[in-house]
């Protein structure tokens, strides 16, 4: 048994499971809300319950005063759940957030394409067109897989009436094993979304560096072609990670798009390039890449990251070496089963990596 | 999604920010005459994020609301005699010690703040330094008034203040402070703020409140509970002064670099007195000091620091020394105050069969080896009639001000000394960490009022011990001090409990 609960004021929606606290659930969720003690006594992670019923759990009674409980106050590193809940955090809103309307959505298989030996592109018709930000994702319904899985959206916003995801095999995934063996067009699913705070931030003029790893790129592709379509005249930077030339899919696109825009500059990496491959290019991880382009030094930009765990965690750790911060970095990490490994402990020093 | 409204941040921002002014006659450096001096480099203060948002006037009603159920409770304690539920008149002796040395410490981060919220030309540090002034003057408050009950029916906590600036072992959190205090405004807020507040505080905490709670002491729980809820707010400020100097400017690393060193080793010598409290004085212990420098240091610590690592900040020096002193940093100091327990305000002991046996199986690699051996000798001296206390006056080391009782972490029977020469004159240290913090400002620290120098130099009360113990120190002599065994704490004790 869990329960859904909402954190306003970004519309964020996570699961909590039965005795679990919020706090603990957000956090494992990728939602951040603030937090200190983690116990109940600092008050750092009060909130406001707009609807819904908790346990108020171990809150010290100074950390959250009688006036307070009658308020509706809770404090979410004890708050356990027991209804579907709405909250309000004090979290802000970023001013690009467009907050489309999540809605539901029947998606029927037009094409699934081999990008590369473990990538698929899987294209869809849906039955209305769905409003999102580049960078935002969907949930989806796969046939005999328990839960939802999230997919980032390849095809960038103009084209709302359909779309593109790109779907890496998971060994031992059941829901990418479907989509890989099973799924043929003409196949309905059941698709909602938009959903997340990965979007362009177009408030912003710094000139911008994408880097993807993997199945990553669907997002960077959607936030990068609306950018080219809308004109935009800011620098725009592509760092594209793969292990070899095979596994470097959509290239062509990027190629192309070099070409006829003076403004993008796509720099593709290859950890591990086959003899066959007679790689040019550069050789080493897509964070070395970014190093060895900017000379180690990022400040004045804005920067995107979307891919596994550990390549979001080395492009941050380059980014902030080379004087790009958090509030300049924005990152979707894609887990899977195979990243189920408890997080570490975490210090609150950082919001969002 | 809703229409916008003003998220807290932007209106905590219209009531702090928009208050600042511009300066059209007088010339703003001037007016912040500390922001520049210790060489950090801010550019853009607007990028400053507040750590906290909370208005005056709600300040004040949640601040009131407190104190109302504060004060109820220590009333209630007072009233149903309270002390007499606390688990053995030992634990007393550490409420003696968190008056003396931690409370005034309290006193001095509410002047600390008061002036360092005068010192930054950004108003969001301004208001969130200021703030945190008041919650220190509350907490002090508080915790006189928590203690005061204990002062009716023990003996030791009658002159906190006159005790905290002048007995010798109280020279130790007074320096820390002092030095803190005495340092720029971005050294004040990186020692107390980040170093203090932010990673060493739960060591100090945990160990006096969940003591207090395992020992029967409920108005000091209540107390806790009230002054960790403030606590929220100085840990996110220990955060953000953090990252907003890492972020501001790449020559701000080395500096902050630096103050982390300092402060963690300083930290960790001004911890010691904590560490022989949480092993040695509590009755009821909670748990060992080891294993709370294991939780609270090194697991939280530890992720902290490998995120600090981004930034290009490392461990603080002397982290592996520091490992290795959770060993032994409490029952070498305990068994310093054993020998000089006629010169302390409160009651030292030999630490019974059963707690003897805990200290080995909390410390199977070190207790046995190097310490129990002592107490065997104390327990069988005392049985002879012969309880000796050491006459000497200590050395002490001239930066924590600690008398020189630390040894070698690799040979823990070799006392660790260092030393270095400035100016004509030798400085005495008790480790490598103090040596370097001396060497790196000798003109600050060949000032340090050192409690045994003075003594010998004739200004404190002169050469009779009982005089300088019982007119300099205000410790009511034979009574404060000694052992409890025999004391009128344990013989009081004894009355109210009905036991021969």
């Amino acid at each position: 048994m869990s329960y859904e609960v909402t954190i306003e004021p970004t519309g964020d929606v996570i699961e909590v499971e039965e005795g679990q606290t919020i706090l603990d659930a957000a956090l494992r969720q990728g939602v951040w809300l603030p937090f200190a003690c983690g116990h109940g006594t600092c008050a750092t992670c009060k909130c406001q319950l707009l609807d819904g019923d908790v346990e108020l759990g171990n809150a010290s009674p100074f950390a959250l005063m009688d006036i307070e409980r009658d308020e509706g106050k809770i404090l979410a590193c004890c708050a356990i759940p027991e209804s579907d809940l709405v909250i309000e955090a004090d979290i802000d809103v970023d001013p690009d957030f467009a907050g489309f309307p999540i809605k539901d959505y029947t998606a029927t298989v037009t094409e699934v394409r081999d990008l590369s030996p473990t990538i698929k592109g899987v294209y869809f018709d849906l039955d209305g067109s769905m409003e999102f930000q580049a960078g935002q994702y969907i949930n989806l319904n796969i046939p005999g897989v328990d839960g939802v899985r999230a997919f980032s959206i390849a095809n960038k916003p103009s084209s709302g009436e359909v779309l593109e995801l790109h779907v890496r095999l998971v060994p031992g995934g059941a829901g990418t094993s479907y989509i890989h063996e099973t799924l043929k067009p003409g196949d309905s699913l059941k698709v909602s979304g938009p959903y997340g705070q990965f979007f362009t931030r177009k408030s912003d003029s710094k000139d911008v560096i994408f880097i993807a790893g993997g199945s990553g790129l669907s997002s960077p592709q959607s936030m990068i072609l609306e950018l080219i379509e809308e004109g935009d005249s800011r620098q725009i930077y592509l760092f594209q990670g793969a292990r070899n030339a095979g596994e470097l899919y959509n290239r062509e696109i990027f190629e192309t798009l070099e070409q006829e825009h003076s403004n993008f500059h796509y720099i593709p990496a290859l950890n591990a390039p086959e003899q066959a491959d007679d790689w040019q290019g550069f050789t080493g991880f897509v964070h070395e890449a970014a190093k060895s382009y900017f000379d180690g030094r990022f400040d004045g930009h804005k920067a995107y990251l979307c891919g596994p765990p550990p390549m979001i965690d080395a492009a941050i750790t380059t980014l902030m070496q080379g004087r790009l911060f958090e509030r300049d970095i924005h990152m979707e990490r894609f887990l899977t089963a195979a990243d189920g490994a408890e997080e570490q402990g975490r210090s609150a020093l950082f919001k969002k990596i | 999604m809703s229409a916008k409204k003003l998220n807290l941040k932007e209106k905590y921002q219209l009531l702090t920010r928009d208050l600042d002014w511009d300066y059209s006659y007088e010339d703003r450096q001037q007016a912040f005459p500390f922001e520049e001096f210790e060489g950090i480099k801010i550019t853009d203060w607007s990028k400053w994020e507040d750590p906290f948002r909370l208005t005056m006037d709600s300040y004040w009603k949640y601040q009131a609301e407190k104190e109302k159920k504060l004060y109820a409770i220590f009333d209630a304690f007072s009233q149903n005699n309270g002390h007499l539920n606390i688990s053995d008149p030992r634990y007393v002796n550490a409420l003696k010690i968190f008056l003396t040395a931690v409370s005034p410490l309290e006193y001095g981060a509410y002047q600390g703040y008061a002036h360092v919220g005068r010192q930054f030309s950004g108003v969001g540090a301004r208001v969130a330094c200021q703030m945190q002034s008041i919650d220190e003057l509350r907490h002090i408050q508080t915790q006189i008034h928590a203690m005061s009950h204990y002062n009716k029916f023990f003996d030791g906590l009658q002159d906190f203040r006159q005790m905290h600036d002048r007995v010798w072992y109280l020279s130790v959190p007074k320096s820390f402070f002092n030095d803190a205090r005495a340092a720029g405004p971005f050294e004040f807020l990186v020692a107390i703020s980040f170093s203090f507040e932010y990673v060493l505080t739960n060591l100090l905490f945990v160990p006096f409140m969940s003591g207090a709670a395992h020992n029967g002491d409920m108005a000091t729980v209540t107390f806790g509970f009230s002054a960790q809820s403030d606590e929220a707010r100085h840990m996110t400020l220990g955060l953000e002064i953090i990252k907003f100097l890492l972020e501001q400017h790449e020559d701000n690393v080395p500096i902050v670099q630096k103050w982390i060193d300092k402060w963690f080793w300083r930290g960790t010598r001004l911890l010691s007195v904590v560490s022989m409290m949480m092993d040695y004085m509590l009755p009821n212990k909670v748990m060992s000091w080891k294993e709370a420098w294991e939780m609270y240091f090194e697991e939280a610590g530890g992720s902290l620091f490998k995120d600090l690592a981004r930034y290009g900040i490392r461990m603080p020096k002397y982290s592996d020394i520091i490992e290795k002193e959770k060993e032994h940093l409490s029952h070498q100091v305990w068994w310093t105050f054993y020998n000089y327990g006629h010169a302390a305000g409160f009651h030292t002991w030999i630490p019974s069969d059963q707690e003897l046996d805990w200290l080995s199986e909390k410390y199977p690699d070190t207790f046995d080896k190097y310490y129990r051996p002592r107490w065997e000798l104390a327990k069988k001296m005392e049985a002879e009639g012969k309880r000796f206390y050491t006459k000497a006056l200590p050395q002490l080391c001239n930066t924590c001000q600690v008398p020189m009782l630390f040894t070698e972490m690799d040979d823990p029977t070799q006392l660790s000394f260092r030393e270095s020469v400035y100016k004509g004159d030798r400085y005495h240290f008790c480790s490598d960490g103090c040596k370097d913090i001396f060497d790196d400002e000798p003109e600050k620290f060949v000032q340090s009022w050192l409690p045994v120098h003075q003594i010998l130099q004739g200004n404190c009360g002169g050469p009779e011990l009982d005089k300088i113990l019982g007119e300099f120190y205000g410790f009511n002599v034979g009574a404060d001090n000694m052992d409890i065994k025999g004391s009128p704490d344990e013989k009081r004790w004894k009355e109210w409990k009905g036991v021969a």
